[in-house]
């Protein structure tokens, strides 16, 4: 590997957050492709990020400032990467469905997602069913996730996969839900793709149900 | 007779100096002065405006003069009664009094004949309420789960006609919103004898929970509302987790949620000066590996520590938290969790400590766990009772009386003062090696289960007045008629 593609992935597993834009183009000028600096420097950086959380050896804190890098160097990379066509791991859109103001554990989705490699819209809290089922059309996202902290709201999920199916995108995007009533055999029960414990599983998943975990 | 003389009557512990909590103090009102919160209420939000504090939208701040004012109008002692007038069931709230009982809300519930997680279910809450009426160290009474198995609009309503008739104990009531409110309020006014009987003689405490951070959303205000309107007791009590919807630092999560609940405060002193409050609320550490708002963490006791001392600095009792663990069964990190909290809980002398029996990080209720912890809680009330210097225990007569190689044994003295100076075990074992053996060589988890379903088996709770039995199904009828077509 070359040295860049080192210091970049060393600059995303120690969040380096500034050093990121200078970086990426170092290697670019050195006429490393884009798609060589996501998946060699950048990619191979969260993978080794991913690992240590898994074991205990790095907190959350520290993974999503790596992410934050991540993120930083791919300001610079997406436009390439869309112009030379690379097949990009995918979009997850997310929010906190309507009436449910608690979105702690939704934020982390966000981010832990956006470590993995996903392009991340978060709709924010209290979304409409109707918000999430024009955001669908609006943004094409591969997953859709929702998020309920209450036993009142997190029924506001199976509303909104029927006005997803109603506005004709059911079919379009693959739904997640999380939040702490919610379970396996709910997500089964309201008709939703899978159920993630926690934010970190949640990433898990969406990188299953795009076919690349 | 003594003179000059100066006597500490129990164990007292103290973390923060005077000038921490002054620090501390001013901290929370810069906060509400400058800050501010959002306040998703039109009529909290006017109730505020008309007096004194500055609306922009949502967003609300109150000068440091109107908070210290509603700090004043609010009572450091008041006393909750038992519905049944059962003097040993009343709830004397005040300056070095600590009570203890179980939490709200949660999903599961350990099976009392399986003890196996399951979601919990209607029928789990006479059992809840009738084990905090036996347990003699748990004072106060909450459910230990959302009711899964009726309408959903209706778990809190339920959970309330389920625990009022199986304990007289006084229970903090959980609601959703505003119709739940006035339904469990019109069971316990029944119960009382009317509005104004229940205004002298208030036989339980409502409960809300603002957002954190800084955000105090429509259902916790209608509930506050509706509480200091009809002159509830009212706790108000924020759950922020440090390092995620809080600073990290103990200091700044004591600081954002004293700012929380005082808003509250604010709003209930406004509508009813005098209203008793209990200031919140549950404070702990993301864990930064689980992701979970930890409820075993050392920082919960020495947070909740903190802002019991702020808070009786500023002349409000507090809610406190202790006897819960993350663990997901019944086992040593449990009971180490739990006993080291409720522990602390007993030594800051926090006044009303509940989310005894939480275990999975409040993710399943286990009346196992809270009836360990009442063995743990009658431990740390005899530290807590401390040591009695008189001339009496000072023993210096059946000192002289025994002298050098005697014994204590016969003394009218110890006969006198052991079973006050000893503390009785309940659940823990002290027998020899071979008695424990013949006895079946139990252990603290069986022996916890054994009594948990020999107090199903045996214990009576004082019955309600019948026609309060009739306005519970008259209530419970009404919200199903509420909510049939939904």
């Amino acid at each position: 590997m070359s040295e860049i593609l080192e210091q970049i992935s060393t600059a995303v597993i120690e969040g380096e957050v500034e050093e990121m834009v200078d970086l990426t183009e170092d290697a670019l000028g050195d006429d490393i492709s884009a798609e060589d600096i996501l998946n060699k420097g950048l990619m191979a950086g969260m993978d080794y990020v991913g690992v240590e959380f898994k074991a205990g050896n790095v907190f959350v804190p520290e993974v999503l400032r790596s992410a934050r890098a991540m993120q930083e160097s791919m300001s610079v990379l997406k436009p390439l990467l869309e112009e030379s066509g690379v097949q990009m791991l995918g979009k997850v859109l997310l929010g906190t469905v309507k009436g449910d103001l608690h979105d702690i554990g939704k934020n982390l989705v966000g981010m832990m997602c956006e470590g993995a490699g996903f392009e991340v819209k978060d709709l924010g809290k209290d979304i409409a069913p109707e918000a999430f089922a024009d955001a669908v059309k609006e943004f094409e996202p591969d997953v859709l996730g929702m998020s309920a902290l209450l036993t009142t709201t997190m029924r506001v999920m199976e509303t909104t996969i029927n006005v997803l199916e109603e506005a004709g995108v059911r079919d379009k995007v693959k739904v997640m839900i999380g939040g702490a009533p919610v379970t396996q055999a709910f997500s089964d029960q309201i008709g939703a793709d899978g159920y993630a414990s926690n934010a970190a599983s949640a990433a898990e998943l969406a990188k299953q149900m795009v076919g690349r975990a | 007779m003594r003179t000059n003389y100066r006597v500490n009557s129990g164990v007292r512990f103290r973390m923060l100096s005077k000038d921490q909590l002054r620090e501390l103090y001013w901290g929370v009102l810069h906060v509400l002065e400058y800050t501010g919160l959002e306040v998703h209420h039109d009529e909290a939000r006017d109730v505020l405006k008309k007096a004194g504090a500055w609306v922009d939208g949502l967003r609300v701040r109150i000068p440091s003069y109107l908070v210290r004012r509603s700090l004043k109008m609010a009572p450091r002692s008041f006393t909750i009664f038992a519905r049944d007038g059962n003097p040993r069931h009343d709830i004397h709230i005040g300056p070095g009094r600590a009570h203890f009982g179980p939490g709200p809300t949660c999903p599961n519930f350990a099976d009392i004949e399986t003890l196996e997680r399951r979601p919990y279910v209607k029928a789990d809450v006479p059992q809840v309420a009738k084990i905090v009426d036996a347990l003699p160290n748990i004072d106060f009474c909450e459910s230990l789960g959302t009711v899964s198995d009726v309408h959903h609009d209706l778990g809190a309503l339920y959970e309330f006609a389920g625990m009022f008739p199986n304990t007289s104990k006084p229970i903090v009531a959980w609601s959703y919103d505003r119709h739940d409110s006035a339904g469990i309020h019109e069971i316990a006014v029944a119960e009382a004898g009317g509005q104004e009987a229940f205004e002298r003689r208030p036989n339980y405490v409502h409960y809300c929970e603002p957002l954190s951070p800084l955000v105090s959303t429509y259902e916790a205000l209608e509930k506050l509302l509706f509480a200091a309107k009809h002159r509830i007791p009212l706790i108000f009590t924020p759950c922020p987790i440090a390092g995620g919807t809080a600073p990290v630092t103990a200091a700044g999560i004591i600081t954002m949620a004293a700012a929380e609940s005082w808003m509250g405060l604010t709003v209930a002193q406004a509508i009813q000066p005098g209203l008793p409050y209990i200031m919140g609320g549950v404070l702990s550490v993301m864990d930064m590996s689980a992701m979970i708002l930890a409820y075993g963490a050392p920082e919960l006791s020495l947070m909740m520590a903190g802002i019991t001392e702020l808070a009786h600095y500023a002349g409000l009792p507090l809610w406190q938290t202790g006897g819960c663990t993350d663990s997901k069964t019944f086992d040593a990190q449990a009971m180490i969790e739990g006993s080291m909290s409720v522990f602390f809980s007993a030594l800051s002398g926090g006044d009303l400590t509940h989310d005894v029996g939480y275990t999975e990080s409040g993710m399943t209720g286990s009346v196992f766990q809270l009836a360990a912890m009442d063995e743990a809680i009658g431990y740390s009330r005899r530290i807590t009772r401390g040591i009695e210097v008189n001339e009496d225990t000072l023993a210096v007569d059946a000192i002289h009386n025994v002298g050098p190689n005697g014994h204590y044994l016969r003394e009218p003295h110890t006969r006198r003062h052991f079973k006050s100076e000893f503390w009785l075990p309940n659940l823990h074992d002290r027998r020899n090696f071979e008695e424990w053996d013949m006895m079946g060589r139990t252990t603290m988890k069986g022996r916890t289960v054994a009594w948990v379903r020999e107090i199903l088996a045996t214990h009576q709770p004082s019955a309600i007045k019948s026609e309060t039995e009739k306005v519970i199904q008259k209530v419970l009828e009404a919200g199903e008629d509420r909510v049939k077509d939904q």
